[in-house]
């Protein structure tokens, strides 16, 4: 029964968007289908959040419970996700600082913490990024040179002052990088990806579709 | 240019390349972070306006948006995280200025559930305050609703079948912009703004079932997978990470954060390529320093 219901489900969803893809919705009943569809998939997909936010809750409980490993960073889990979730879920009816509208607590928090909080661990990146480069970035090979010196043409090419630079060396030498490298080995590359992707994609919906790939159940 | 400017900026590029020299010679790599800090916070306090040329795909899609008729209606996207605000919000900020000034009505949604509802109001109304717009009237904000491949192929069918209100609670049938949008056959163009791959999904499914035209301002790291859709006319135009941001700035004359922004991202590159050539350097002295001790 565990089994055999998500699969049927699977089957039967599958089905129906594949059909309603070739009628027409004002016309068929099959095409009319799709609107409803939808409607519960974004439905379901609600309640996946919400069962986000269940798992998250349940998880970080039980660590500060049994003082696991870093059960104090987990408290700040915790307190974060209801900081958040309760002001939003309260109507703005009873106060204007409930609701995500601008100048509730929600919003505040968000503006004021989150964002920044975010943006600065993003951040860190260009940091990790300058010290590889200088401890890491090897032309050990032909290819690994080949890599690096793409790489550093295309940094260039991307910002003004490197712009400049690549102008002195010949004046068409950005037009040059943006048709041979960006508008041609990268679009090149970037088509079999984008192709080997869409086949993978088609090929795997068969096979959820199918009952062969059962990963989404946790098997 | 002021001969202060250059001063302080040659003493920048001095300081830079003595902590990378500090950093080779302690293999210390907080001085290789410290040069990083100096690169980015220099150029905000001490501005420095390079020229910003304008990339042919950047200029595509300001001819396309130039093109609409008056009074357009365009969706523009919000489907980015507070992580990439800094290449993103940019984009935003200057698409609904263009916008605004060609008196287009502006929709607004986004596919991401951390913070794009957010940012989408705060932008929206700065911009629309600072043209004289009117929420409902001039622009709407639907929010966000979870499942984007649902929600992109729903509203072909029917806008308020998917979002029957907006993202303040206020039913779509009460807001008079939206008596006249029922779905795509209503939005002109679509503005995607996104920092993940959901820009696949605007051409695959948007411009390909409905025969939309799509525009699309994507982070850097993105920006190459798409050159292949531009190519191939799914794609309007494009706007590549703040560089594409800064060129859009430019194109509607309104100069902002992401054209402030190109100096610190220039020096911090250069900063990159040169710590790229003395790590190699350094690799192959050594390298050829150990050959010549074996022989």
């Amino acid at each position: 029964m565990k089994t055999t219901v998500p699969i049927i489900t699977a089957f039967l969803s599958g089905l129906v968007m594949l059909l309603v893809f070739f009628f027409n919705p004002e016309k068929s009943a099959i095409g009319r289908l799709e609107p409803e569809v939808l409607s519960w998939v974004t439905i379901v997909g609600g309640f996946t959040l919400l069962l986000g936010v269940v798992s998250i809750v349940r998880v970080n409980y039980g660590a500060v419970k049994r003082r696991k490993e870093g059960w104090k960073y987990k408290i700040a889990t915790l307190i974060s996700v209801f900081a958040m979730a309760v002001p939003a879920v309260i109507s703005p009816r009873v106060s204007p600082l409930f609701g995500t509208a601008p100048g509730s607590i929600y919003d505040w928090l968000f503006n004021n913490l989150d964002a920044p909080m975010m943006s600065t661990m993003f951040a860190m990146l260009s940091f990790y990024i300058a010290s590889a480069a200088f401890r890491a970035f090897r032309a050990r090979n032909a290819e690994a040179t080949l890599l690096l010196l793409t790489a550093v043409t295309v940094m260039l090419w991307r910002i003004p002052m490197g712009e400049i630079m690549l102008v002195k060396i010949h004046h068409s030498l950005p037009e040059i990088i943006n048709s041979y490298i960006m508008n041609g080995a990268n679009m090149a590359v970037q088509r079999g990806i984008i192709i080997g992707a869409a086949l993978g994609a088609a090929a795997m919906s068969l096979r959820i579709m199918l009952g062969i790939e059962r990963t989404y159940m946790g098997k | 240019m002021n001969i202060l400017l250059i001063l302080a900026y040659v003493l920048l590029f001095l300081a830079g390349a003595f902590l990378l020299y500090m950093a080779f010679r302690t293999d210390d790599r907080r001085f290789i972070y410290l040069s990083v800090a100096f690169y980015v916070i220099f150029p905000v306090l001490v501005t420095l306006r390079l020229p910003t040329s304008i990339s042919p795909e950047a200029k595509q899609l300001y001819d396309a948006v130039e093109a609409l008729p008056d009074s357009s209606t365009v969706l523009l996207t919000f489907d980015y995280y507070p992580s990439t605000l800094a290449e993103t919000e940019p984009m935003s900020r200057a698409a609904l200025k263009h916008l605004f000034r060609k008196n287009c009505k502006v929709l607004t949604m986004t596919t991401v559930p951390l913070g794009g509802p957010s940012i989408a109001e705060r932008v929206t109304r700065e911009i629309a305050g600072q043209y004289g717009k009117i929420y409902g009237i001039d622009y709407v904000n639907l929010g966000y609703k979870a499942n984007y491949v649902a929600v992109l192929k729903g509203m072909g069918s029917s806008i308020e079948a998917i979002y029957p209100t907006d993202n303040s609670g206020t039913p779509l049938s009460q807001i008079p912009m939206m008596k006249h949008i029922e779905n795509y056959s209503n939005i002109d163009f679509i503005f995607a703004v996104s920092d993940n791959a959901i820009v696949d999904y605007w051409i695959s499914i948007v411009h390909a079932q409905y025969g939309k035209r799509v525009g699309a301002g994507v982070t850097a790291v993105s920006a190459p997978q798409y050159f292949a859709y531009l190519d191939a006319g799914q794609l309007a135009g494009m706007l590549g990470g703040m560089k594409g941001a800064a060129e859009y700035e430019m194109l509607v004359k309104q100069p902002g954060s992401a054209v402030k922004g190109m100096t610190a991202q220039s020096l911090v590159h250069l900063f990159i390529v040169f710590s790229v050539i003395a790590g190699n350097a350094t690799y192959l002295a050594k390298r050829k320093r150990r050959g010549g001790e074996k022989a």
